[in-house]
């Protein structure tokens, strides 16, 4: 299960020079302001950050996205503790319990509570990928195009139907983000939706459309505000109450341990990733609880269950990113684009033959947890004042951090232009209720969807009947259609469940 | 807050979409209509229009056609976007110091910083540190006004 040699060679590259770990720190950083400062994601911390690791090697770049992903996830908890605003969606189920305990002063000891939770599940969360990678690549050496086309689709619904009562518009934008990842020259050779652009040739530039959707809209969306968050009494800080609450989160072992098992499994579906883990895991959290009635009013179980999750969610995603090569969020997503840029294909072919930067990659996250636990507390007064920086300088700084970056990935102005269109698409997206992430998704996988539909067409000579021979395929169609219409399933049972006992009566 | 009581945009933004992929479809048929070629774009394309039909169809019904999901003040991001789109259109001309220290400034005053020390200061700081910045970093020339190209 573990590949000594390649673990001896992983920690030989670690060891052997301080370069790795120089860009560590200032990732942590990176990642806890954009995920303590509401609005501003974790996707677009990296994405705007992603043009610097053109300059670094893939491990460095790795460590350094890493690095940003570990500090976001529990950056994100600040806001939604101190001001009941999660910093990003993985931290929402942070804020039922979180802001209550503040309200109530407590609000120092929640901060501890959260920060030992993040810091045990990020840790809790690449043992398992450490033990696992390897059978996990070897499952999935046995999938074929079918499969991996299924996954694609998989995934994409996911995220198209987390939004509940917009499942619609989620699949719309997904499958529109599919259309637009196909333009250019496909598989075949064919030039479709160009106009003519040799810009346009080798596709849509996807990190500068990511940037704009993610970064750029938002920050439209947010402008008419003035300050993120008005009240400063909510802000003031004492360490000594957060080294309390760090020991409040381990009288819960049982909750950490389930949020981090929940967060690793939940982490590893593609599309589905933090956002939702951290929900499932208080929910079942506050169902299992022998009082549940005390959830939402301040229960320190609740900041457990979702933190753990949450940060566990990233090696869970990375699981998926690094067997599969597909990514699990908008976070995996930015990572998949470092990967191109590296000209590296994550897979099983990836885990085989550098199974050593694989293992470097979770051996740097383990010393990150000790860098996240030491910088999380000696940031978390400092980041209270970032929420200070008034909007009208934050967003003209990250808006032209977005148009250089840009420009620096695609080398002329068709990244400062793309950026442009697709903010204003985001925006529109954000305005209308359409899922901002589906479409970033399906513009990225656009292409490796057709990519595998077409191997598969080409396997099996057209013939319908193949996708019968494939059970793993047939599984996965079994959970896409559970995945979309579940819901309504179990709605209906319930009802005839519940008609029949009426009728019994 | 200042929601719109009447919002045709959800209405333009599903034609838009529409507009997008039976024009998208059109073209990838013109450049061949062969199986491998449409393979995933026509099923794909017919997903769309029929998700968009019945979206349309359920919007109309449930009231919500013409109502916008978020309900931040459209007057006062508009003029936000067409400052960034006039920045970002304007670059090639501009160039990145002059352009961003002329955005960030506008900016700036768009959204009432009244203390010129702070628009001039930080305007003229950070543009010119950050388009000083990408040049050093990146091995293309960047277009500048005042700062060195290479």
């Amino acid at each position: 299960m573990i590949d000594v040699a390649a673990s001896i060679s992983a920690l030989s590259m670690l060891m052997t020079s301080l370069t790795p770990w120089l860009i560590v720190i200032p990732g942590i950083i990176i990642g806890l302001i954009f995920g303590a400062t509401p609005g501003l994601q974790i996707s677009m911390a990296m994405a705007i950050f992603l043009p610097m690791t053109l300059y670094m090697d893939f491990l460095q770049a790795m460590l350094f996205l890493t690095a940003i992903f570990t500090g976001g996830s529990f950056g994100s908890g600040i806001p939604a503790i101190l001001m009941n605003i999660p910093g990003t969606s993985s931290a929402i189920a942070t804020a039922f319990d979180g802001y209550p305990m503040a309200k109530k002063g407590k609000h120092n000891e929640a901060l501890g509570i959260a920060l030992a939770s993040s810091v045990f599940g990020v840790l809790v969360g690449y043992l398992i990928l450490f033990m696992m990678i390897q059978p996990i690549s070897l499952m999935v050496l046995k999938l074929g195009p079918s499969e991996m086309f299924m996954v694609i689709l998989w995934g994409m619904t996911l995220i198209a139907s987390l939004r509940g009562e917009y499942v619609l518009k989620g699949l719309i934008a997904g499958l529109v983000g599919l259309l637009i990842g196909t333009i250019g020259f496909n598989e075949i050779g064919m030039a479709r939706g160009t106009l003519g652009s040799f810009y346009l040739f080798d596709g849509i530039p996807v990190i500068p459309a990511m940037m704009g959707m993610f970064a750029a809209s938002e920050l439209f969306r947010i402008a008419n505000k003035q300050f993120i968050v008005e009240n400063k009494a909510s802000r003031k800080v004492e360490l000594r109450k957060i080294g309390q609450g760090c020991k409040m989160a381990f009288q819960s072992p049982l909750v950490m341990l389930r949020g981090c098992l929940m967060g690793v499994f939940v982490g590893a579906v593609p599309g589905v990733g933090s956002s939702v883990s951290n929900l499932l895991s208080y929910v079942e959290t506050k169902r299992r609880d022998p009082d549940p009635d005390s959830f939402g009013k301040g229960n320190p179980k609740g900041i457990v269950a979702s933190e753990s999750a949450n940060s566990t969610s990233e090696a869970g995603s990375m699981a998926t990113l690094l067997a599969l090569g597909i990514p699990g969020g908008g976070a995996t997503a930015v990572m998949l684009a470092a990967f191109a840029m590296h000209n590296i294909t994550g897979g099983p072919q990836f885990i085989r033959e550098q199974t050593d930067i694989v293992y470097a990659i979770i051996f740097a996250n383990f010393a990150q947890v000790f860098f996240l636990m030491i910088l999380g507390l000696l940031f978390i007064p400092l980041l209270a004042n970032i929420i200070k920086v008034p909007m009208r300088y934050l967003i003209p700084t990250v808006l032209v951090l977005a148009v250089m970056g840009s420009f620096g990935l695609t080398g002329n102005f068709v990244g400062p232009f793309t950026v442009l269109a697709f903010a204003v698409i985001g925006w529109l997206m954000r305005r209308y209720g359409y899922s901002v992430p589906a479409a970033v998704i399906g513009i990225l996988l656009g292409a490796m969807a057709e990519k595998t539909l077409l191997h598969t067409y080409q396997i099996s000579g057209g013939d319908i009947s193949y996708l019968l021979e494939r059970p793993v395929t047939l599984a996965i169609i079994g959970l896409l259609l559970l995945s979309l219409f579940g819901r309504h399933l179990l709605a209906l049972m319930r009802f005839s469940m519940h008609k029949m006992s009426a009728a019994k009566n | 807050m200042n929601k719109p009581r009447y919002d045709v945009g959800h209405l333009c933004m599903l034609i838009g979409l529409v507009g997008f992929t039976l024009w998208y479809l059109s073209d990838a048929i013109r450049v061949s209509f062969t199986v491998p070629n449409l393979l995933l774009i026509m099923p794909v394309a017919i997903a769309i229009l029929m998700l968009a039909l019945a979206e349309l169809l359920m919007s109309w019904r449930g009231g919500k056609l013409f109502e916008a999901v978020d309900d931040e003040p459209v007057r006062e991001i508009l003029p936000i976007i067409l400052l960034f789109a006039v920045y970002v259109l304007s670059l090639p001309w501009l160039g990145f110091d002059l352009g961003t220290i002329l955005f960030v400034a506008i900016f700036l005053r768009m959204k009432k910083e009244t203390n010129w020390y702070w628009v001039i200061g930080y305007s003229v700081g950070f543009g010119l540190a950050i388009a000083l910045f990408f040049a050093l970093m990146l091995p293309y020339p960047m277009p500048m006004t005042f700062l060195p190209i290479d």
